[in-house]
């Protein structure tokens, strides 16, 4: 199996139905979620998905795990084609992919013990009927999620545990099915920032000793670095810029990364610099402009950006993005 | 434009609901066991002419509906009549002529009856009403201003207290107490007070009411207290309260101007919805204190198993219900601004 | 809790649960007592053959001196309008009352909960039309309907029960449908279906659990609806001739001249005992719902509680500073609990149109320093210690007329959220302005509006905005507006807490340079409550970081950043992503910051700090000065010294 198609993306779009815009008008407006987004994810890798409220980066993620329907587009994992599954294909897949959520406090069900809740994936899926194996795999996500020793945590409820715990909780019942492909949305945006590079640094051994690919949905790209291999920019529905994380954060071409990357603060007051603060906020996905579409709040739009869509444009082998002044 | 639509929405979800609670009472009527024709007409002493005879005087000897034959539980008339020659269709087309049959007691039109007492319940709940609800929002801001306090514990106790009492027992004792006080215990006015000047007229029926309005308005405004209570709490625990107090605003300014209204919405939303439980107390008050209502209608009716009067009060009370529901609704979508421009 | 994880893990956990609610609900008294009332009426009905004085049916030696006589001691609740005791009628009538209640209101919750649970769990087009069935039917007057059906068909009991029954359910429906859509909407349920489980399994496992305790109240409210009900029916006429009822009881009594005869016992028992059950189901739902549905019942309305100076030497205010805050201390006082010390012993100071960066994680007692300037905190929350001086005058004892003259006036608040700082029902503008119209009361109305019109351009605000409504705006524009707002009187000091936040990274630049260039312009002062030390050396003058209540380090940014002393700063910096280095590996702080009720002995940060030795967790370290502007409290410090 080549090992650039083991999670394959390409063209994938979500239009939601956003209501007739007067009662007896006849056209139908959709909110242009996803727009057409292709990507890669090899093995063991870890990319990273950035982008703001909006950029839909959330819809994304939910169209990755199979718990919305694409309106276009097709999703193959390990060459073979996921896009639409039955119901006990999709299951089947649920044990390859699994997903983390950005709130700890809300994705867990404060009726149900610790024990409960990592033990329910293998409930679900008919893993491990004998009882002393069944505990053992709990353990051994629990430890390897960092809940040591697995006894303490097993009998306790989610009111009971910091927020990083929980997240650590989410993570093992996540791991509890042995998935190939982690997929973390936000996964550190609710906690403290002390705890924050615990779970980032969890994550990233998982990968090298569970093999396990992460993608890592985030609005902060600070948070990105020294953990992820490559990084995504997404802005409205669309992905911008892909590349490696040095390329993306040390050389951006893309006039939106570099005005992102430009107003993340830097922890140092000598380093105080300009920032390119874009004006006004993201467009809505119901109206999408026309041409490039982020050329209304770009700072360096030319004449031709409001007309023609750019198309991504290679930097090097791993590097590109989609603006139009890149054309040469 | 969302406006115009959600209200045009409301208003033909409201006549729906009247289209099904008509058809709802037709049918009642016609499947139930106890139907007008056994039930009604079913005196032994009558003649068999004399029974085919009011069988006709209310329409009884035509089919209930014309293709659904096994629906007429005495099986007379044909399907080859006049398709719409059928008790259904006649039903209809009586009530939109604003005709409701006629009593089997008095023999008089059941509009006639009915619309003189419609007046004299929607006077009744009215005044219970607006009554329970003041001293329920009143007694419920101060419970919930003064939160764990005694005034506090007090105010829920009592309200739980009044909202376990039975209405028609509390009728009973209130007469009771009104009979050694003097106090008028039956009907809406002194016999003969006809004659007398509009304004003793006015007072003699202001004497009447005080029983039956008392009564109701002990018997929901418990349930008021409770709502707005813990309504008001919620308001108060919202960090804009919190911005009001920063700003200074003394404690008076909050409530008048950020916490009442926001605490009054959920209040109007209960109110929609308890109309219909509402009439359930008018229905034993008036049985008790012989208050000539719509209620009262329906007790007396009952006792006689005059069902033609049944039939006209339910339908009136349910319609006025819906249309009540309908004006609370719509209050509601006028005073909170965030459901005028979703 | 920890008598849980000790002892051998219990075979059924719902039995352990059960347990666990029972302990709780004994403590309730309220719904104790409403369990009592009820569980005495209950046994009086089980046993009522071996209570009743006399068989209630056997009428035989029926006589008419027996008529209504008054309670004695042969008859204690006096006799009825055909010579029966009715005392014994009030026991048997118990068993007649509490079956209607109880199986109508089981067909009810069936019924309703069913209904509800597939209207709200699954909602595609037949569930929705179910839902506006439901609706139909509950603004349809449902006594009057009962009363039509039941004298439609024959008044049998089961007949009751049933009409009752299927009559009852829209509430619970409604009620129960709410939940679950509230319930499913919830990121576990998400987080089940990315599981990979079926409708069936979240149902059982995620959906029911969480119902339940809903529908357990309810069903207890429904029960005693069906009881009214019943008792109603019967008065009107409409009940079983064969099972007198109290409802019953009363009609008979009502209708065969009880009244005239001032037969008070025949109409006062029958009564009694319908509110006796009535009453012990409310009080028991009520009960059930403080336990299984807690809420917490404070507002910020509740009085505060007073400030107490514990007698340390008379501070004075230091000359030139604008804001100067002396070793406050907060605790939060709870019944039965320790004080929470939230906040302990911090000092500062802010002088004209600087910018002060106060940081901390989550629950170090930042907000609430914060919230204490203003004497804004919360019941529970009392200033044990220190003082809080504006321009010389101590607003820890100023009176609350003055306060008030203070608030907003001298110091305005940025809140965090400002979708929940601002009132919903109330627009933009007039929040603005009825600020201006609370310290300045004599400005003309034109004036006031442009006023108005013109902090909303301040900060970036088209004037067609203010008449809108708060959830008109975006997450940006609300706390411009909220910035607007805070201006509004043109005050010395702005607290600004978490101000970004919530926010997008670019909209969060928008703010920060906004509230750079008002600084700028207008000269204020500025308290940035945060927890992101980037932002704080982006605009900050200096900084204090708090841990768990205390002060960590204190000192101007340079050195915060640069050369901080206290381990906890070192560590945090250490732990914050540096897009100037994206190779660092982030290092993380171990364990979690300590419970404000449960304050470790010696230095708070002793648990987590690397280089903790025995005195640390043995004494807590005092604040040593280190140079003209920077404070660390550590044992280190003071070795190094």
């Amino acid at each position: 199996m080549n090992k650039e198609n083991f999670l394959e993306v390409r063209g994938l779009k979500k239009y939601f139905d956003a209501g007739r815009l007067r009662l007896f008008s006849r056209e139908t407006r959709f909110v242009h979620a996803v727009d057409g987004v292709s990507f890669n994810l090899r093995r063991s890798e870890v990319l990273a998905l950035v982008g703001e409220s909006g950029c839909g980066k959330s819809t994304l993620s939910l169209l990755l795990m199979g718990l919305e329907n694409p309106t276009e587009g097709s999703i193959s994992f390990e060459g073979r084609d996921i896009t639409h599954l039955n119901d006990h294909e999709r299951k089947g897949l649920r044990r390859k992919i699994q997903m983390v959520f950005q709130d700890p406090y809300e994705s867990l069900n404060p009726t149900q013990t610790i024990e409960e809740i990592i033990n329910e994936p293998l409930l679900v899926h008919g893993i491990a009927k004998d009882k002393k194996e069944r505990d053992e795999r709990v353990k051994k996500a629990m430890e390897d999620a960092g809940l040591k020793p697995a006894e303490v945590y097993l009998s306790r409820f989610p009111h009971e545990l910091s927020g990083g715990q929980r997240q650590r909780v989410v993570i093992a019942a996540a791991l509890v099915l042995e998935p190939e492909i982690l997929l973390a949305d936000e996964p550190v945006s609710m906690l403290d920032v002390s705890i924050r590079a615990e779970i980032i640094n969890l994550l990233a051994e998982l990968r090298i000793t569970r093999q396990i690919a992460v993608i890592f949905i985030t609005h902060d790209l600070g948070s990105v670095g020294f953990f992820a291999d490559r990084v995504a920019v997404m802005y409205l529905g669309r992905i911008v810029e892909i590349g490696t994380m040095l390329e993306v954060l040390e050389k951006p071409e893309h006039p939106y990364t570099k005005a992102l990357i430009s107003v993340i603060p830097v922890p140092n007051p000598r380093l105080r610099h300009e920032r390119i603060i874009l004006q006004g906020e993201t467009p809505s996905p119901i109206d999408v402009p026309s041409g490039c579409r982020f050329h209304p709040r770009c700072p360096v739009a030319i004449a031709i950006c409001k007309d023609s869509d750019p198309p991504f444009i290679a930097l090097s082998k791993t590097h590109q993005a989609a603006c139009l002044l890149l054309v040469k | 434009m969302n406006r115009t639509r959600t209200l045009l929405k409301k208003i033909a979800w409201a006549v729906f609901t009247i289209l099904f609670v008509i058809v709802l009472n037709f049918f009642l009527f016609r499947v139930l066991p106890g139907d007008p024709a056994r039930a009604g007409i079913r005196d032994p002493r009558l003649k068999k002419e004399a029974v085919e005879m009011l069988r006709v005087r209310f329409g009884l000897d035509k089919p209930v509906i014309n293709c659904f034959e096994s629906l007429n539980p005495i099986k007379v008339g044909s399907c080859a009549v006049n398709p719409l020659d059928t008790q259904f269709f006649i039903y209809i087309g009586n009530l939109f002529q604003g005709e409701l049959g006629i009593s089997y007691h008095t023999n008089r039109p059941v509009a006639d009856i009915l619309s003189e007492r419609l007046w004299n319940t929607v006077l009744l709940i009215g005044a219970g009403q607006i009554l329970s609800i003041i001293i329920g929002v009143i007694f419920g801001v101060f419970a919930a201003w003064k939160a764990h306090t005694s005034i506090d514990y007090s105010a829920v106790i009592t309200s739980l207290m009044v909202w376990s009492l039975p209405t028609f027992w509390l009728a009973i004792i209130l007469l009771f107490w009104g009979s050694s006080n003097g106090l008028p215990l039956a009907g809406k006015a002194t016999p003969g007070s006809s004659s007398l000047p509009l304004l003793q007229q006015w007072a003699d029926i202001f004497r009447h009411m005080l029983l039956p309005t008392l009564t109701y308005t002990i018997v929901y405004m418990g349930e008021y207290t409770l709502i707005m209570r813990s309504s008001l709490i919620d308001v108060l625990s919202e960090d804009y309260i919190l911005t009001a107090k920063a700003k200074g605003l003394s404690t008076f300014q909050i409530l008048k101007d950020h916490a009442l209204k926001n605490a009054m919405l959920p209040l109007v939303t209960i109110i929609a919805i308890n109309l219909g439980f509402t009439v359930a107390g008018a229905i034993q008050i008036e049985a008790v204190f012989s208050w000539p209502g719509l209620g009262g209608a329906i007790f007396e009716a009952v006792g006689r198993r005059d069902f033609p009067v049944l039939q006209g009060a339910f339908l009136l009370i349910a319609v006025t219900v819906i249309f009540a529901n309908l004006i609370a609704d719509l209050t509601y979508s006028y005073l909170d601004p965030r459901v005028q421009t979703e | 809790m920890e008598t849980t994880i000790l002892v051998a893990k219990p075979k059924s956990q719902w039995l352990v649960r059960l347990l666990n609610f029972w302990r709780v609900f004994t403590k309730n008294s309220i719904g104790i007592v409403g369990l009592a009332m009820l569980v005495v009426i209950i046994l009086m009905a089980i046993f009522a053959p071996a209570i009743a004085p006399y068989d209630s049916s056997s009428s035989a030696e029926f006589q008419v001196g027996d008529i209504y006589n008054p309670p004695s001691a042969a008859h204690w609740f006096g006799t009825d309008d055909a010579g029966q005791d009715v005392f014994s009628n009030f026991v048997f009538g118990a068993r007649v009352s509490l079956i209607v209640g109880f199986f109508a209101a089981f067909i009810s919750i069936i019924i309703g909960g069913v209904l509800g649970l597939v209207a709200g769990f699954f909602g595609g087009r037949w569930e929705n039309l179910l839902m506006r069935f439901t609706d139909i039917m509950l603004v349809i007057p449902d006594l009057p309907l009962m009363v039509v059906i039941v004298a439609l068909t024959k008044p049998s009991l089961m007949n009751i029960i049933f009409v009752i029954g299927i009559l009852g359910w829209t509430t619970t429906a409604r009620v129960v449908r709410s939940q679950t859509l509230a319930v499913k909407s919830r990121k576990f349920v998400l987080r089940a279906r990315a599981v990979g489980a079926g409708n069936g399994h979240i149902i059982a496992h995620h959906i029911l659990p969480l119902v339940m305790p809903i529908l357990v109240v309810q069903a207890v409210l429904v029960v005693s609806l069906a009881i009214l009900n019943e008792s109603t029916l019967s008065f009107l006429g409409l009940g079983d001739p064969t099972a007198l009822s109290w409802g019953q009881m009363l009609n008979y009594a009502f209708g065969r001249g009880a009244m005239s005869i001032g037969a008070w016992w025949a109409l006062l028992f029958p009564g009694l005992g319908i509110v006796w059950v009535v009453l012990g189901l409310t009080l028991l739902g009520q009960g059930l719902e403080q336990v299984l549905n807690p809420r917490l019942d404070t507002h910020h309305l509740m009085p505060s509680k007073p400030t107490v100076q514990s007698g340390r030497v008379e501070l004075n205010p230091e000359k030139g500073a604008l804001l100067e805050v002396q070793n406050l201390s907060i605790h939060y006082i709870n019944e039965g609990k320790p004080a929470a010390r939230a906040v302990e012993d911090i000092s500062f100071t802010l002088s004209k149109g600087e910018l002060i960066g106060l940081v901390g994680e989550s629950g170090c007692g930042k907000t609430t320093l914060m919230l204490s300037l203003l004497r804004l905190l919360p019941s529970a929350g009392q200033i044990v210690n220190g003082r809080v001086f504006f321009n010389g005058k101590d607003l820890t004892a100023v009176g609350d007329e003055e306060l008030n003259t203070i608030r907003w006036k001298e110091i305005s608040i940025v809140f965090q959220g400002a979708m929940n700082a601002l009132n919903p029902v109330r627009t933009v503008g007039e929040q603005i302005a009825e600020a201006i119209v609370k310290h300045m009361p004599a400005m003309p109305h034109e004036q006031l509006q442009a006023r108005v019109t013109e902090l909303l351009d301040l900060v970036g605000i088209a004037a067609d905005h203010k008449e809108h409504y708060p959830h008109q705006y975006s997450g940006g524009m609300r706390q411009r507006a909220m910035i607007a707002m805070a201006l509004a009187c043109n005050p010395q000091v702005i607290i600004a807490d978490e101000p970004t936040t919530a926010l997008d990274v670019m909209i969060q630049a928008q703010i920060l340079e906004l509230l750079d260039s008002l600084r700028k312009k207008l000269g204020l002062a500025i308290i940035f409550v945060t927890h992101d030390l980037g932002v704080v050396a982006e605009i900050c003058d200096k900084v204090l970081v708090m841990y768990g209540g205390v002060t960590a380090e204190y000192a101007d940014v340079d050195t915060i950043y640069n050369e901080p002393r206290h381990p906890y700063t070192q560590e945090l910096l250490k732990a914050f992503p540096d897009l100037t280095k994206p190779k660092k590996k982030l290092s993380s702080i171990p364990g979690y910051p300590p419970r404000l009720d449960a304050l470790p002995a010696g230095c708070r940060f002793a648990p987590r700090c690397p280089l903790a030795f025995d005195r640390c967790r043995t004494e807590q370290p005092l604040l040593h000065k280190l140079g003209d502007m920077h404070f660390a409290s550590c044992h280190l410090v003071e070795a190094s010294k």
